[in-house]
């Protein structure tokens, strides 16, 4: 079964490309294991904990249950399309600030669901951020310092970058 | 950019170092690790609780395309060295067990089969082709089960499923309770609990292609204990093969010989470590005489080994461990077998269902304690009875046994209890391995606290002023806890409960809820004050373990001025969230004077860090290695400073380094930097300069040492339609003495609140009345999310004091509280409707059921047999050594003694040769 390959085509970060994978791998695993781009991480594989968090067209998903062929005609954005360690995106600049996180296995899943929040409501009240971040685990902060990272990132216009 | 104020760098919410590579995704977490021409592993894991192997055909799976190696049980006991209980308690069963399964299975994912493939899911594939023939034995789920006589030991040596039982008495208990004017009892449960970081475990064993060498890359807690670890148990060699090769080749042990020595040397204690934890040992080897030839091979194997034999281990980006990666996983053992079997780089990384099966899970203890106070609310003693289900699997090198002893020791707390009995009974059962979870004493606080909650209901007195009535206050210190710890003047418990008071408005709260009461709302608020031993005073380990404070006590460190002048920090400690890298910069930066960047800290490598078993753990950080670094730094200092003034013909007391410029005070203009510090120092270094133009190592033994403390307040709201609790406030009063980061103290403590309230309100690591595990998705085990975890409210004080490096830990104590505070604001809130909380685990549908709302449920989890009767008359225990002793012929009882007189003989031979006595 192993030999069973799709052909799919994704824009991932801005960059075309086409690839034959296993159907039965997922996105999160193309992403990380084909693409390098290790910053999407795992946590549960099975769609609680939202470190896979990704955007796919302008919308978080969780690539962790999505099968990397489902992504076919998309365009897949990942951490490492927000910002460089040279030129942070504002809301890393704000949780950086914020001391948001600590060991960071959960950042780029939050970095992603705060980033397709922003892109699509940029001025989201408390209650909801707090709500949309509840489809993210956070085993070591809790949330308060990733929670003002956000309102830090709003407050300095980072809506305007999403 | 500088973040200091005024050029002072610790106190200061500096931005950590470490961020920008984790928030743009650059972290160097393990399962981000490719090697070229990497296989991957999976385990096959046992469905059953208990069973016998009967069979286990790997050959189709071995067959499979794409599969490279498939190894058991069996191979296991040919390869390696088994894991041996190391835990000198005198009488504790501590097993003997391979890294995969034998002859029989004892927990639900207890690893039979390591599958070796060219993926991931070609392994799991080919996991589903191995033919188990399992024999299910019935399983011991709960302590009640344990404790039947009739079921049989899952240790058959053990010959019991009750593996330890203890009693030990501090100060004069009888008199204690002879004075009493009651004596008030309860029974509390803790549940089982589990750490869950959100990474799981996770290695790569890494062949060089060349010299063959392992080199293990390890989401660990501790290097240097993995290390050794893996040396002992890997590439198991029969003894006479060893003695050939130590006769063959005598270079080959000696530097492990000079090694050893030197460090017994610096650690003198050490010796007594060993003496009075050695006829505990013996007994051990008597016990269980197959022990002294496992031995025998791993340790002679260990000597015997060429250095390039032992592994290397290197620790990268961790994502949190919170304990759960402080103990060696069996996993491991198999992943470097296989790797080294095939000559070749293995990946292995758990998956959550795995992690929530065998990860580590914890605290599940029932604790029976009898308070004897007056009726003014005096506590004069206090009898407890603890009872600690440890699962199948001890964890190595720690024994949950070894937490029980931390529980006892620390359960006075900071109260005026001047008389303690602590009995102690250890059980198994087929269930996961117990760990140390953040605070893994945390038992100690929650009962204490949720006890004096109930003996100030029975006697009618408010909860504030028991508290304040038996509390150690300033005007009484120093003190002693009456089971050996010194409390010093800094022991400031007292003053973070009246500051907490205060906070709340504590005086006003009856008024507040009965308002509310007659509204309608049901409220509740509930405090807790713990004291935290981080660093603990000094030999504080000592009172755990005699002698343990010998190796776990000492922190090294090396601070270099490297030959391109920039400047490194090495550590033993392994940072998985803490912050190290910016912490152990800022104290650096503050001695030598420099910018934070300029600091470069340095870990997770076992061939360049500092050798030292502890790794990160145990809230000590901020003492022990902002102490040593504080020590090697300031000596750094002043080497840079010689040699400055050397080349600046000027008085060492002259020199200043301010922004990472030497200089002659008073003339910033004319100065050198520390390029041209490093270059002088080469030049008059003979030798290589691989170590760095100027390299110090320091150690440092916590000093003063002292006390962390702090008082929750809890308030919570109850929904008696659907039994949720939610938490309208929280407040923390701390006192963690001088803070070297704020923000990072806030973030510790946080998070720690968070994991107590998930414990209480959501988590739980659920069997079911056969062992069978209930918990493995994260649908099943709840963790709280950003709508269900408050905001804490932060208070610091700080204790004035001039000590050297007066840093406290903070990393547990949110947790160590937050379930008592929880816990003692829900029975506040419920009290009027005849509720008594009793047990830690208190989702919606308890809640309603402790409310009165819905009928109970009989509980799956049991605790141990009621102790009240017996602990009414203490029962004269017969040595339980002997009870359990297996008979022996005359003859092997005979070759016993002998090989136990020989061993010791030898061992001391070796210890007087080591101490450098003829
Ligand atoms: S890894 Fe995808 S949700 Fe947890
Ligand atoms: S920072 Fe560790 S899981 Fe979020």
């Amino acid at each position: 079964m192993s030999d069973d390959r799709c052909e799919v085509t994704v824009t991932v970060n801005g960059e075309e490309r086409s690839l034959a994978v296993e159907c039965r791998r997922t996105l999160a695993e193309v992403l990380r294991e084909d693409l390098g781009l290790t910053g999407t991480h795992l946590g549960c594989e099975h769609g609680v904990c939202g470190a896979c968090t990704v955007a796919v067209d302008g919308a978080a998903a969780r690539s962790c249950l999505m099968l990397a062929v489902q992504a076919d005609g998309c365009e897949i954005e990942t951490v490492e399309s927000l910002g460089t360690e040279e030129k942070l995106h504002p809301i890393q600049q704000a949780m950086w600030d914020e001391h948001g996180f600590q060991c960071a296995f959960c950042a780029p899943g939050f970095l992603m669901t705060v980033y397709c929040l922003l892109r699509e409501n940029p001025a989201p009240t408390p209650e909801e951020i707090r709500e949309e971040l509840s489809g993210n685990l956070c085993r070591c902060t809790g949330y308060a310092s990733i929670l003002t990272g956000v309102q830090a990132a709003l407050s300095r216009g980072a809506a305007a970058d999403a | 950019m500088r973040e200091g104020l005024a050029g002072k760098y610790v106190g200061a919410k500096v931005r950590r170092v470490e961020d920008r590579r984790l928030l743009t995704g650059r972290g160097r977490y393990i399962d981000d690790l490719n090697l070229p021409d990497m296989a991957h592993a999976a385990f096959l894991r046992s469905p059953y609780p208990h069973a016998h192997i009967r069979r286990v055909d790997i050959d189709s799976a071995r067959r499979m395309a794409g599969v490279f190696l498939v190894l058991t049980g069996a191979d296991m006991a040919r390869l390696t060295n088994p894991f041996l209980g190391m835990m000198a308690l005198d009488g504790l069963y501590d097993p003997v067990f391979y890294a995969l399964a034998t002859d029989r299975v004892r927990v639900v994912g207890d690893p039979v089969a390591i599958v070796v493939a060219e993926s991931r899911r070609v392994a799991e594939d080919a996991c589903e082709l191995i033919d188990v023939e399992y024999e299910p034995i019935a399983a011991i789920a709960n302590m009640a089960q344990a404790m039947d006589p009739m079921r049989p030991p899952i240790w058959p040596r053990a010959r019991s499923n009750v593996l330890w039982e203890d009693s030990q008495t501090y100060g004069d208990v009888e008199v204690a309770f002879a004075g009493a004017d009651r004596v008030i009892r309860e029974r509390f449960a803790q549940h089982r609990q589990s750490n869950q970081p959100m990474e799981t475990r996770g290695s790569v064993a890494e062949i060089d292609p060349v010299s063959g060498e392992l080199i293990f890359h390890s989401a660990t807690q501790s290097a240097h204990s993995l290390k050794w670890s893996l040396a002992f148990l890997l590439e198991r060699t029969s003894v006479w093969r060893s003695i050939r090769e130590l006769a063959t080749n005598r270079e080959k042990p000696r530097k492990f010989v000079v090694g050893a020595r030197a460090f017994i040397k610096s650690h003198p204690d050490l010796r007594t470590a060993t003496k009075s934890s050695q006829p505990a040992m013996l007994k051990q080897l008597r016990r269980e005489p197959k022990r002294i030839v496992h031995l025998s091979e791993a340790l002679l194997g260990l000597l015997a080994k060429d250095p390039s034999r032992r592994p290397r281990v290197l620790a990268q980006d961790i994502g949190g461990a919170f304990g759960a990666k402080g103990l060696v996983p069996r996993e491991d053992v198999a992943l470097a077998t296989a790797a080294l079997q095939l000559g070749r780089s293995v990946k292995w990384i758990e998956d959550r269902n795995e992690h929530l099966m065998v990860g580590g899970q914890a605290r599940e203890e029932t604790l029976d304690i009898d308070v004897a106070v007056t009726s003014d609310g005096t506590i004069l003693g206090l009898k407890v009875h603890m009872t600690m289900d440890v699962g199948a699997y001890p964890g190595f090198p720690f024994n949950g046994a070894f937490f029980a002893q931390m529980v006892k020791v620390m359960m006075p707390g900071p109260y005026r209890i001047g008389a303690l009995r602590f009995d102690t009974t250890i059980t198994a059962s087929n269930k996961g391995t117990y760990v140390p979870y953040r605070g893994p004493w945390a038992a100690e606080t929650w009962v204490r606290e949720r006890m004096i909650d109930v003996v100030a209901r029975e006697l009618g007195i408010g909860r504030a002023d028991i508290r304040l009535a038996n509390m150690i206050g300033a005007d009484e210190l120093p003190a002693a806890m009456v089971t050996g710890p010194p409390l010093d003047v800094r022991m400031s418990a007292r003053r973070t409960l009246e500051e907490a008071l205060r906070v709340a408005d504590f005086d006003s709260w009856d008024a507040i809820r009965d308002q509310a009461r007659s509204e309608g709302r049901i409220v509740g608020m509930g405090l807790a004050t713990f004291i935290e031993a981080a660093p603990g005073p000094p030999k504080f380990f000592d009172y755990i373990s005699p002698g343990f404070s010998a190796l776990a006590g000492v922190e090294p460190a090396h601070a270099v001025l490297e030959v391109d002048g920039s400047l490194s920090v090495i550590t033993q400690q392994v940072p998985h969230g803490q912050g190290h890298e910016t912490t152990l910069a800022q104290v650096a930066a503050d001695e030598l004077g420099v910018a934070v960047e300029a600091v470069r800290v340095r870990y997770g490598d076992s061939s360049i860090t500092p050798f030292s078993l502890f790794g990160t753990g145990g809230s000590r950080s901020a003492a022990m290695a902002g102490g040593v670094v504080t020590v090697a730094a300031q000596e750094l200092r002043q080497r840079v400073v010689d040699i400055a003034s050397d080349l600046m013909e000027a008085s060492t007391e002259d020199i200043v380094i301010e922004d990472g410029h030497i200089h002659v005070a008073g003339t910033p203009a004319i100065g050198v930097s520390f390029a041209e510090v490093a270059a002088e120092a080469v030049r008059r270094r003979p030798g290589s300069p691989s170590d760095g133009a100027i390299r110090v190592t320091s150690e440092w033994d916590g000093g003063a040492g002292g006390w962390a403390q702090a008082t929750h307040v809890c308030w919570v709201e109850i929904d008696l339609d659907t039994g949720l609790v939610t938490i309208p406030r929280y407040v923390v009063v701390e006192d963690c003495g001088e803070l070297i980061n704020p923000a990072i103290v806030d973030g510790q403590i946080r998070g720690g609140v968070a994991q107590g309230i998930g414990a209480v309100l959501y988590e739980r690591a659920a069997y079911d009345g056969d062992a069978n595990f209930q918990a493995g998705t994260f649908m099943d085990f709840l963790i709280p999310t950003a709508m269900e975890i408050p905001d804490v409210e932060i208070h610091h004080l700080q204790t004035p004091s001039d000590i050297f490096a007066n840093y406290r830990g903070v990393g547990e104590g949110g947790m160590i509280a937050a379930p008592a505070a929880l816990t003692n604001a829900i029975e506040d809130a419920l009290a009027h409707l005849g509720a008594r909380i009793t047990e830690q685990h208190l989702p919606p549908a308890r809640i309603l059921e402790l409310a009165g709302v819905i009928e109970a449920e009989a509980p799956t989890e049991v605790g141990p047999p009621d102790y009240s009767a017996a602990a009414a008359v203490p029962a004269p225990r017969p040595s339980l050594i002997r009870e359990r002793m297996p008979t022996l012929t005359p003859a092997q009882a005979q070759a016993v003694r002998r090989t136990a007189t020989s061993v010791r003989s030898g061992a001391r031979r070796f210890a007087d040769r080591y101490a450098g006595r003829p």
